[in-house]
């Protein structure tokens, strides 16, 4: 096993603890020894979240393991490596995309959508969550003004797809629907409605949003 | 009712009609719509006239105001669409609109009937506090100070300051709270009165559908009470709106419809706010199937509805609406001055008389003091407004027009400047144990009412 | 106001809704919950393990259970979304509350009323059937038909439908007039089809397509839903309420209807696995009683990914919240039947069969089945799934929870395996005859085969 190969397994274990100290001290100590960021982020933080993925997948972990891994991983980012990046001047760890995520008006459901959200984040994407019973403009208008790569829609209540169906109404009505990526999800969706509404991709799940994501972006 | 199978139909406009944004709306079609129409009908008269008795200008706001209704529509702010109406359409919403409607229950029904300018027949009154917040223990005696006039038809209420010491918001739980505690205080007046059939003007605690949808419902307000739906200005709609309505369809319930349009906003001054009225009165009806359709113009910056300028403009409308369709239209007396003053007699008087020479079938009043002082309401000012309509049942626009004009002589200077006249609240002019109005206010009363037989020949 | 409601309980919890402390909702779902629940279960010592039973007997570890959730629902209380703030009750007031909760209520009216009573574990007392496809989504057409095969089966007690796909051949759009729409067709439907069964005053469960309050307070007027029938409250997962949701509790407090409060906390959420389950099935349940006051308490677990009820660990969490609460409390509560396996299949009977003899011999109320194939397939339920539940919970009423196990755990090992891939079967015009309703043969055959199965392997009589 290489070095980083154990950091790795180190730092996995410590996420699963929830130790944002010692995730941070040991991200300092592994740059301090002359690894650079973005290898740190791609050896380490990217596979140690990847696993996480797979457990909560699996329900070999929770929701608010996910949560705290999330959390500790982000610390070690504001702490850590986009300082590095910054001081180095090297190319920063590129997104993998930007995605706004909503639950659709009249749902207040939201912690499918916020798997997916979780799911996304540990796989690289950045996403603007804007909660829970979203209206129509909103989200479009929210796309436009973070320049966002994809726009996802989540709905348990199938009284809620006709808000999704306004998206792409708006989005039309305004010429812009080319300049986004539009996903969905949720109890209440099907493939049928998704094709129905020229929507880019579906999923039944947090993992499946995630490849949908990378699909679209690759 | 008759027309509300349209209901579906309308619901659809508000889903499908074309997108636009709210801003463009209201410049695009309202603002220069309105500005064009002005001048493509020639509407205009006589600044110092207060009431037109000129039929060809009548039928020309008309015809202005129903074209705004077809090119306009009504615009859904929740959907950001306009609903658009076909010229049949639109014909047939007016030639289908009810003309009659009997109100309440058992003995005390109340029968109103659409009129024509000058027509010498029996105006309805309905009497009320509309809205004007009330402390949780005085909802009764002031409510009561309506209910037991004999000469009012049916009553509007109050609304509440507090629900059982608690803040009413609006959209939340407390509005089912606040409208239910409305039932159970508006069961009690009526039951004193002696009138326990009386429609009831509900639900006033309603700023959202919450409040009367919850309380339109086993055990609460009835379907032959008087319910309320509005054109928000200028000439939009809304979710909540439509909700209510749909609400009202189903139950059966008569539904009182109003629009507020505003002289100094978007329509202009009076002339453009008399077109903006009557395409308000026609689109209150295809979109809402009311019974009763009310114009409640405000003054952009003074609320009230009395201001001299505004009553021609007021007068015109209504004449072309009673002269070309069967519409109930009335008129509201929402006033400057408050109870207590002579202000709110003079004020209410002269509204009442344009209104009903114009051809109303409903007088409305009195939203004192423009209904944001509370308490500032009692049954006295509603009786007077009754007598007056009463009395110019018998008086032609013409007749009317020396009237009038003497009457906003009285009361003009208070509107440009100075203080408010708001008069005082329930508890300062009436007797809240006996609901009887205390001699001050009282004497005030008799005065104003002496003022018009001697000076018009009026005997209320 | 009936069922033990008292009027200043709920202005009290609208109170709570307006003042009490502001509250981040990340904060509510990692600390006030997640990190409670854990340090909670550590405290009380209550564990769920693989191994255990699917019917534990351990009166003890349900009592501790129970305690447990009266200090945790003192500690967390209720969420307000619209007001973000943490509604709390003190234990006093939670147990005043509580203590006013009556032990049976009758819903419905005439001659089609049923009584729901309330059930210690292993007691030989009627468990009540509250029937139907729970929500599925049924199109305009097939409306009728789907719904009259099941209201005419006597075994269900108390109706509940599926869900309109559209209204009038329009969207139905939530929060919306189309809501109100969608809410009277509903009504009308329902009353043609208890109608054609000759059961009018059967208890409805009400208004399915309210999303909103619009659809509720809408459905439930003149001419409307009545006030006998069961009405519906709910959290939002986990321990959240909403402006929406305390509209409908004012609204059946002022026109005095029941209504059946259900909430469904998530195995593998911020609960986390089964001891969190169970221990949010109590704590729950007491809070919302002290929220909406309802009549009826039903419990609809639900594992994260796969959103069914009857996932092994969700329902052995489930039937330990049921003892906990029926032996502590007046609860008249009631399981969620939510299986991944759709009619047309065995696993649809093992999966609701599981949890009806669990949820039985657990102390439960009634029943609430079946929203088979998770609802998410249109048209994907049949009455003969709700059937096989009548018959298995009555067959048990009585039966003790030590022999009840092994029937349990023999059903889930013929269900376990198809989940994570469910069987989704065949929609309800497939498997009955259109005109008589009936069951084709082929799923009568296979209904049969299973009753015949539980018959010879345990000696039940169904």
């Amino acid at each position: 096993m290489s070095n980083l190969e154990k950091i790795q397994k180190d730092f996995l274990d410590i996420l699963l603890a929830g130790d944002t100290d010692k995730a941070v001290a040991l991200a300092k100590e592994t740059l301090d020894s002359g690894t650079a960021p973005t290898e740190f982020f791609e050896a380490c933080i990217a596979p140690s979240l990847a696993e996480i993925g797979k457990r909560f997948e699996t329900l070999d972990i929770f929701l608010p393991e996910m949560v705290t891994a999330a959390e500790v991983v982000q610390q070690v980012n504001d702490d850590v490596i986009t300082p590095a990046v910054e001081s180095s001047q090297s190319e920063g760890i590129t997104s993998a995309g930007k995605v706004i995520m909503a639950t659709v008006q009249g749902d207040l459901h939201d912690i499918g959508k916020n798997m997916v959200v979780l799911m996304l984040k540990v796989n690289g994407f950045e996403v603007i969550d804007l909660g829970t019973n979203v209206s129509p403009s909103e989200i479009v208008e929210r796309a436009e003004s973070e320049s966002a790569n994809i726009i996802g829609m989540s709905s348990l209540l199938t009284t809620c797809l006709p808000y999704m169906k306004d998206v792409f109404d708006y989005l039309e009505g305004k010429n812009t629907r080319d300049q986004y990526k539009v996903i969905m999800g949720g109890a209440a969706t099907t493939p049928e409605f998704s094709e129905e509404m020229g929507a880019n991709g579906y999923g039944h799940s947090a993992a499946e949003a995630v490849a949908l994501c990378q699909k679209i972006m690759a | 009712m008759r027309t509300r199978g349209r209901l579906h139909s309308v619901l659809d406009k508000a889903e499908t009609g074309p997108i636009v944004e709210e801003r463009e709306f209201d410049i695009e079609y309202i603002q220069k719509p309105i500005q064009a129409l002005v001048k493509k009908y020639d509407v205009k008269w006589d600044k110092d006239l207060f009431l037109t008795d000129d039929d060809d200008l009548a039928d020309r706001v008309y015809q202005a105001g129903y074209e705004l209704a077809l090119n306009t529509g009504v615009y859904c702010t929740s959907t950001k669409r306009r609903m658009v109406w076909t010229k049949a359409e639109l014909d047939e919403v007016i030639a289908t609109s009810p003309s009659s409607v009997i109100m309440g229950e058992g003995d005390d029904l109340a029968h109103i009937q659409a009129r024509r300018p000058d027509e010498d027949s029996r105006v309805a009154v309905c009497g009320g506090a509309y809205g004007i917040p009330v402390p949780e223990n005085l909802f009764v005696p002031v409510m009561l100070s309506y209910a037991q006039e004999p000469l009012l038809d049916f009553i509007d209420n109050c609304s509440l300051v507090s629900t059982y010491g608690r803040p009413i918001r609006a959209g939340s739980p407390w509005e089912s709270v606040a409208c239910w505690q409305e039932v159970d205080l508006s069961f009690a007046v009526v039951n004193r009165a002696g009138r326990p059939g009386l429609a009831i003007g509900c639900a006033e605690n309603s700023p959202t559908h919450i409040g009367e949808i919850s309380s339109n419902s086993i055990g609460g307000f009835r379907p032959s009470d008087w319910h309320h739906a509005a054109l928000v200005s200028e000439l939009k709609t809304n979710y909540d709106q439509l909700i209510k309505v749909a609400h009202f369809a189903r139950t059966g319930s008569h539904i009182h419809t109003f629009a507020n349009n505003i002289y100094g906003g978007y329509p202009g001054g009076a002339d453009g706010m008399a077109v903006a009225l009557v395409a308000s009165l026609i689109l209150l009806q295809a979109t809402y199937f009311g019974c009763t359709v009310n114009p409640g113009p405000t003054h952009a910056n003074l609320s009230c509805d009395t201001y001299p300028a505004m009553l021609p403009g007021i007068g015109v409308a209504l004449q072309g609406l009673n002269r070309n369709t069967n519409l109930m239209t009335t008129a509201f007396a929402r006033t400057w001055g408050g109870p207590g003053t002579k202000n709110i007699l003079y004020e209410a008087g002269a509204l009442a008389l344009v209104g009903v020479t114009s051809g109303i079938a409903l007088m409305e009043g009195v939203q004192s003091a423009v209904g944001v002082q509370t308490a500032h309401c009692t049954g006295l000012e509603a009786r007077f407004t009754a007598q007056v309509t009463h009395a110019a049942e018998k008086l032609t626009r013409k007749e009317a027009v020396p009237i009038v004009k003497a009457l906003t002589e009285k009361y003009q200077d208070a509107m440009a400047g100075g203080d408010k006249p708001i008069g005082k609240p329930f508890d300062q002019l009436y007797d809240v144990d006996k609901v009887v109005p205390l001699p001050e206010w009282q004497g005030i009363y008799d005065e104003v009412c002496q003022e018009f037989e001697t000076e018009f020949g009026l005997k209320l | 106001m009936k069922n033990g409601m008292d009027y200043e309980v709920l202005l009290t919890a609208l109170d709570r809704a307006e003042n009490g402390p502001v509250v981040d909702e990340k904060i509510w779902d990692a600390e006030i919950i997640g990190k409670n629940f854990r340090e909670t279960l550590k405290k009380y010592d209550i564990k769920l393990e693989k191994d255990d039973p699917y019917v534990t007997a351990d009166d003890d570890l349900a009592d501790r259970l129970w305690e447990a959730g009266m200090e945790l629902a003192a500690k967390t209380g209720v969420y307000c979304i619209d007001t973000k703030r943490q509604m709390q009750w003190t234990r006093d007031e939670l147990e005043k509350i509580l203590a006013a909760m009556p032990d049976k209520v009758t819903v419905g009216a005439g001659d089609d009323t049923a009584t729901i009573i309330h059930r210690e574990p292993e007691e030989d007392s009627h468990v009540v059937i509250y029937g139907g496809p729970f929500g599925i989504p049924i199109t305009e057409e097939l409306f009728i038909p789907f719904h009259e095969a099941y209201a005419r089966e006597p075994l269900i007690e108390i109706f509940n439908m599926g869900t309109l796909l559209s209204t009038r051949g329009r969207m139905i759009r939530a929060g919306s007039p189309w809501e109100s729409i969608a809410a009277w067709q509903e009504k009308e439907l329902a009353f043609e089809i208890l109608n054609r069964v000759g059961r009018p005053g059967l208890a409805m469960g009400c208004v399915e397509i309210a999303t909103t309050e619009v659809g509720e307070l809408a459905g439930t007027t003149y001419g409307g839903y009545r006030p006998t029938d069961c009405h519906k409250i709910n959290f939002i997962s986990e321990q959240k309420t909403a402006y929406h949701h305390l509209i409908e509790a004012s609204h059946y407090a002022h026109i005095d209807a029941f209504s059946e409060s259900y909430f469904n906390p998530m195995y593998g959420g911020y609960v986390g696995g089964g001891a969190g389950v169970a221990l949010a099935c109590v704590s729950g349940s007491i809070v919302m009683r002290a929220a909406y006051q309802g009549t009826l308490n039903n419990i609809g677990p639900t594992h994260v990914h796969l959103s069914a009820s009857t996932h092994p660990e969700v329902l052995r969490a489930l039937q330990l919240g049921l003892q906990a609460l029926s032996r502590n409390g007046n609860f008249l509560t009631s399981p969620f039947t939510r299986p991944t396996s759709g009619p047309g299949t065995k696993e649809i009977f093992y999966e609701t069969g599981a949890l009806a003899v669990a949820s039985t011999v657990a102390g439960c109320s009634y029943i609430d089945a079946s929203q088979s194939a998770r609802g998410t397939k249109t048209g994907h339920a049949s009455p003969l799934e709700v059937l096989f539940v009548a018959k298995l919970a009555h067959a048990v009423e009585g039966m003790s929870r030590a022999d009840a196990a092994p029937i349990v755990a023999w059903m889930v090992d013929r269900y376990k395996d198809s989940q994570s891939d469910p069987l989704l079967g065949k929609p309800f015009q497939e498997l009955h005859d259109m005109e008589t309703l009936d069951a084709k043969p082929e799923w009568q055959k296979l209904f049969d085969e299973v009753c015949q199965e539980v018959e010879a392997e345990f000696g039940l009589k169904l």
